[in-house]
Order: structure tokens, then C-alpha cells, then sequence
């Protein structure tokens, strides 16, 4: 008796579905990343490839956690591991490029069929760097500037018209600087864009010329003096904090934030946003499967899952107010209009075509931020 | 021998962590501070100063007044906590003075953040006791901001320390002084600071060197120009993938830590002396 129901144990073992596998996605970004893998991605893929289970790994908010995954990678290559623990990566637009460069990532977007429909130009180059094939948008960002329209009836409409209105408001606008989140780096780079003397074409397409990084002493100098008149906020939430308290009329902010925060409750509802000329910058987080995964094939599933249009629908627009990683049209199809349109209450999707701006490729953008350092104290 | 060699064994692991997770990171990023693209040198320190000079001396300034006020606000507790007279107010002030410690310093930058804020917590109860006027309401969310959350929980720390101290000072030398007349604020000065000063010192060089390290509180409260050295490291490495200068900025702040904490050595050897 004893040895059948071994046996039969046996056999069960045997009959188990023997392809089980564990998949660890790393996630840059806030806490909300780490829950949509968690509580959204991972089930979701799970019931769809029964067996099979997610691992959702978070390595911090903004570039601190995408530079957190660059080192694990340096570290693995470096020790010249043959399977790396990572299989899918989601990381910051800046970090694509080194990551590309070295040769740490799989060329994967042809093997998956979501990967034709994706036919933006931040999916092919990254920062100046080309990533054609290594990257499926998971999501695109886009900065603006919120305001209050208690305060701000006639809200400006360029960076021209922004120094004026904060020179007859001292105080009123508020931005987070560059160290303490990207929506401030991202009104800065706009700022260079605006009034830097050089071409702001080549900051964003490169390539990188030197003498360049020296037209932009002017341009920074009246931020500088911008600067004194404005209030600075701590971080990104900062500014969001500041406004829903009255104490600033205006500042930079992130998109998809802003609608989150007023969807919590925790803006007043009619606050407003606008992308003023010439244009602020956005940034996508891409996903990426290194090179050396233990798990390609199933990498590559989470991936086309995860850029499904019914998932992007659902997961991407519906809950984050994210805009889309693949083309928008895949993506209209699958939600109802007034869920759409929610993205597009404030700026109109013209406004982010011609508005929505990339950000300076790497080197030009770590020489404004260094100039920045360097004139704005 | 073999008892020696056992002792040796026995102490082996604790000396490996240390020899690997402590010594040598930090010798790592002491000869990191020197490498630049292909050689040595100095490029590095020269961009670290050209670059943050301001925050440097913004740093040093920032926490020597905040260990200034610490030392201010531990002899007070410690003083009424040794001479106090109501027997309620000291026991409350026993069990109160100590909660900050428990509290990270990231969830203090919170706390305060929303409680320095232009229209936090403070302004509005003051504006609504009628202290002032919400014109003249303004943000504390700046290096103010950062002194008040050093000293807020720094403080019972170093009181914690001085208040021991001065609880096993002699009482008679106290009591004589209080016999002859002295006030209680005299007897403080002149007979129980003198006695426990070396408690103070080191109690205020750890929280010297602890201020030093802190990256939670300038990031949460003011993390803009002139900010902390902690600040523009993080920067450095999450902005740049600047290790060069970071470790440049580390090597500086460990050079600023170790001033003091040479006196904190003195002060030991003294003592053991």
C-alpha cells in the first residue's frame, strides 16, 4: 500500500505541468509601477499562462531605480553570468541607450506581434541613441503646466508669456528645481528649448557639438533671475502639494499625476493644465528583456501581453491616465469616448503633436543640467 | 594556541563583515574620488568645489547650528529633569521627550512638510488662534526647515545621554550650591554643565556626524540650491552616473565627519586615560 501511494505520488510529480516558471520583472518608478505588475500584470498573466508566475521587483522612484538595474546588469556582465536574474526590465527612456550600447538586451520587438504597432519615433531612438527592436513602450509621459483658474483666469500661453505673468505674480509660480523629480527638469530643458540660443532640433536629435553647450548662458541666466521670483517646491508632488494649498497659482507637473491626483481627491476639480510654446518634454518607460534571460520565450509573452491594445486600454489609460505606449489608434478602439477624451480634456491631442516635446539626447542633457547647477544657486 | 586560535575563529566573521561591507566600499570610494576618464588626479574634487562650494558650506553651517541647538535643548532637559520641582512635570517630561527618537528621519521630513508648509498645520493654528494674519503667513520648507527637523529629533538623543550624565552628578555639591542661595539655573551652569560636558561633547558629535549623513530630510524638505551635501551626492549618481564626483563629494563629507569625530577619540582616550 505503502509503495503505490509513493507511487502514485510519484507519478503526479511527473504529471505536473514541468514548464512552471518563475518570472522577475524589475520595475523603476514609484510605488504605482510595482502595483500595477502586482496586483494587475502579474494575475492577469498568470490566468493567461496557467503554471507560471510573476515576481514583481520595484528598484525606486525615477532615475535613482532605472540606474539601480543599469548597475545590476553592469554587475552581471561584469561577473560574466550566463543567466542573468532579471527578465524583464521596465526603465526610464535615458537608460535605454547604455543598455542598448552594451549589449545587455535582447532584440525582441520582431519576435512579438504587438511590435508592429508601435510606430512612434521615441520607439526607435533613445535620446540620441538607436533602439530600434530593443524596446516596447510600456507607457508615454508628458509634462505640462497645471494652474488654477480661481487665481489664473487668463492662463499664458508660451514660456515668453509664463516670465511675464510669474513677473507680475512674484512668488506665484512654483517648480521642484532638478534635484527633486523630473517634471522640474522637464520645465527646464523647455526653458533651453524656448530661449537657449543654439537649435533645439539638434539638443533633442543631437548630434553633440561642444561648442553648443556654450550658447546657453543667456537662457540661463534669466532662469536664474526667473528663479529669485518663483517659489521652489520639494518635488514633483511638491508642486502638486503647493497648488491644491493655494500656495503657488502655477507649476510645472506631470500629466498622468495630475489627473491621478485629481481623480484621489486630492486637487480640487477644476484645476487646469496647458503645454505652453514651444513645448515641454515627455519621456516613455520601456520595456526591455536582457539578453541573458533564463526566461525568453515567456519574457517575451509578458511583454506582448503587456502591450496588448486591450491591456494598454484597460491597465495603461484606463487606470494610470497614462498616454499609450503603442499607436493611440489601437488603443481608442478598445475604450469607451468618455474614458478617452479624459486624456484629453486640457491639451488637445494637436497640442501634443506639436507640444510634446523628447527630451534633450543624454549628453546635452547632462550638460544643461550641470550648466544649471552651475548658474542657478 | 589553539585557545588563541579558537578566539581568532570566534572573532573572524564579525572582522570579515566589517573588512568587506565597511572598509572596503569605503576604500573603494576613497580611490574612486581620485579616478577620472583614464588616469588620476584631481578633476574631480575640482568639479566638486567648483560646482558645490555653496553646499558645503551650507551643509557645515546647517549642522553646526543644529548641533548648537541640540546642545541647548538637551541641557534644558537634562537640567529639568535633574533640578525640576514639580514632580508631574518631570515625570511628564520623561515620558515625553523621548518619543522623537523613535522616529525615522524620513517620516520626520514628512511630518514637517506638511506641518512647515506656508499654509500647513503651524500657520493655520496660529492664524486661527489670531497670532497672525494669513498675509503674513510664510513657508519654513527651506534650511529652517532642515534645522528643525535635525534638532527636533536629535534632541532627546543627546538629552537622553546628558540627563544620565547628569543624574549621577554628586548631589551634595548641588544641594550646597542651592543652600548657599544659587539659583537653578545658576547651579545648572555652573555646577552640573561643567560636570557632564564630556557626555555633551560626544553626545553632539555623533549627532554631528549622524546630521552629516542624513539624505531623507533635505530631499523631502528642501531639496533645491544651496542644498545638502547628501542631496547633490544622490544627484550625482542618479542624474549623471557620476560616481567620480560623488565619491569626491563623499570623501569631502567624510573629511568634515572625522574633524569631529577626532575630538570624539580624544575625548575617549582621555577618559580610558
Amino acid at each position: 500500500m505503502k509503495t503505490l501511494s509513493y507511487a502514485a505520488f510519484a507519478a503526479a510529480l511527473v504529471a505536473m505541468p514541468v514548464h512552471a516558471e518563475e518570472l522577475t520583472v524589475a520595475t523603476a518608478g514609484d510605488q504605482n509601477m510595482v502595483d500595477y505588475i502586482n496586483q494587475y500584470l502579474g494575475p492577469l498573466f498568470e490566468k493567461t499562462y496557467p503554471g507560471n508566475t510573476v515576481r514583481a521587483v520595484g528598484t525606486g522612484p525615477g532615475d535613482a531605480g532605472s540606474q539601480k538595474i543599469l548597475e545590476r546588469f553592469d554587475a552581471q556582465a561584469g561577473a560574466k553570468a550566463d543567466k542573468w536574474d532579471t527578465d524583464v526590465a521596465v526603465v526610464h527612456e535615458k537608460f535605454v541607450g547604455p543598455m542598448v550600447t552594451k549589449g545587455y538586451l535582447a532584440k525582441y520587438r520582431g519576435d512579438i506581434d504587438t511590435g508592429k504597432l508601435v510606430t512612434r519615433d521615441n520607439a526607435k531612438m533613445a535620446l540620441g541613441t538607436n533602439v530600434d527592436g530593443y524596446v516596447m513602450p510600456m507607457f508615454n509621459s508628458q509634462t505640462a503646466v497645471a494652474y488654477n483658474p480661481t487665481l489664473v483666469a487668463n492662463p499664458p500661453k508660451s514660456y515668453a508669456e509664463i516670465v511675464e505673468w510669474a513677473k507680475a505674480h512674484p512668488k506665484q509660480f512654483g517648480y521642484n528645481g532638478i534635484k527633486g523629480g523630473a517634471s522640474g527638469v522637464s520645465f527646464v530643458m523647455g526653458w533651453i528649448y524656448a530661449f537657449g540660443e543654439g537649435d533645439a532640433t539638434t539638443l533633442m536629435n543631437g548630434p553633440f557639438k561642444e561648442e553648443d553647450t556654450k550658447k546657453w548662458d543667456k537662457a540661463l541666466k534669466s532662469l536664474a533671475d526667473f528663479t529669485t521670483n518663483a517659489t521652489l517646491t520639494p518635488g514633483n508632488a511638491g508642486t502638486l502639494d503647493l497648488l491644491s494649498r493655494g500656495e503657488i497659482a502655477m507649476g510645472p507637473v506631470w500629466v498622468d499625476m495630475f489627473y491621478s491626483w485629481k481623480a484621489d481627491g486630492r486637487l480640487p476639480p477644476d484645476m487646469k493644465l496647458f503645454l505652453p510654446a514651444p513645448g515641454m518634454p515627455g519621456q516613455p518607460m520601456h520595456y526591455v528583456i536582457p539578453e541573458k534571460t533564463a526566461h525568453k520565450d515567456l519574457a517575451e509573452k509578458f511583454v506582448a501581453l503587456a502591450t496588448s491594445p486591450k491591456v494598454q486600454a484597460e491597465g495603461i489609460v484606463k487606470r494610470f491616465n497614462w498616454y499609450p505606449g503603442i499607436d493611440a489608434q489601437h488603443v481608442k478602439a478598445e475604450l469607451d469616448g468618455a474614458t478617452w477624451n479624459k486624456l484629453f480634456v486640457d491639451i488637445s491631442p494637436e497640442d501634443l503633436a506639436s507640444k510634446g516635446k523628447p527630451f534633450p539626447i543624454a549628453p546635452y542633457n547632462n550638460a544643461i543640467l550641470e550648466a544649471y547647477e552651475k548658474s542657478v544657486k | 594556541m589553539p585557545r588563541r586560535l579558537l578566539g581568532l575563529l570566534l572573532v573572524m566573521p564579525a572582522l570579515a563583515v566589517i573588512a568587506l561591507l565597511f572598509i572596503l566600499p569605503l576604500v573603494m570610494s576613497a580611490v574612486g574620488a581620485f579616478q577620472l576618464n583614464g588616469g588620476w588626479g584631481l578633476g574631480n574634487f575640482a568639479k566638486a568645489f567648483d560646482l558645490y562650494l555653496n553646499d558645503i558650506l551650507f551643509s557645515v553651517g546647517i549642522v553646526s547650528l543644529s548641533t548648537a541647538l541640540i546642545g541647548f535643548g538637551a541641557i534644558a532637559i537634562g537640567g529639568y529633569l535633574t533640578l525640576g520641582a514639580h514632580p508631574v512635570a518631570v515625570t511628564i517630561l520623561r515620558w515625553l521627550y523621548r518619543w522623537p527618537m523613535f522616529i525615522p528621519f524620513i517620516v520626520v521630513g514628512q511630518i514637517l512638510r506638511t506641518f512647515l508648509a506656508k499654509n500647513g498645520m503651524m500657520n493655520n493654528t496660529a492664524i486661527s488662534l489670531g497670532l497672525m494674519t494669513p498675509i503674513d503667513a510664510m513657508s519654513f520648507l527651506d534650511w529652517r526647515g532642515i534645522v528643525i527637523a535635525f534638532v527636533w529629533k536629535q534632541t532627546p538623543f543627546v538629552a537622553l545621554l546628558v540627563a544620565g550624565a547628569m543624574a549621577s552628578v554628586n548631589r551634595e555639591g548641588i544641594e550646597a550650591a542651592v543652600n548657599l542661595g544659587a539659583s537653578r539655573l545658576r547651579v545648572l551652569v555652573e555646577i552640573i554643565v561643567p560636570q557632564v560636558t564630556a557626555t555633551l561633547a560626544v553626545g553632539l558629535i555623533l549627532s554631528f556626524v549622524t546630521m552629516m549623513s542624513v539624505l531623507s530630510v533635505p530631499l523631502m524638505i528642501n531639496a533645491q540650491s544651496p542644498t545638502m551635501l547628501t542631496a547633490d551626492i544622490a544627484f550625482r549618481v542618479n542624474a549623471y552616473g557620476d560616481y567620480g564626483v560623488a565619491n569626491a563629494l563623499g570623501l569631502i563629507s567624510l573629511v568634515l565627519a572625522s574633524s569631529v569625530a577626532w575630538i570624539y577619540l580624544r575625548i575617549s582616550l582621555k577618559e580610558r586615560a
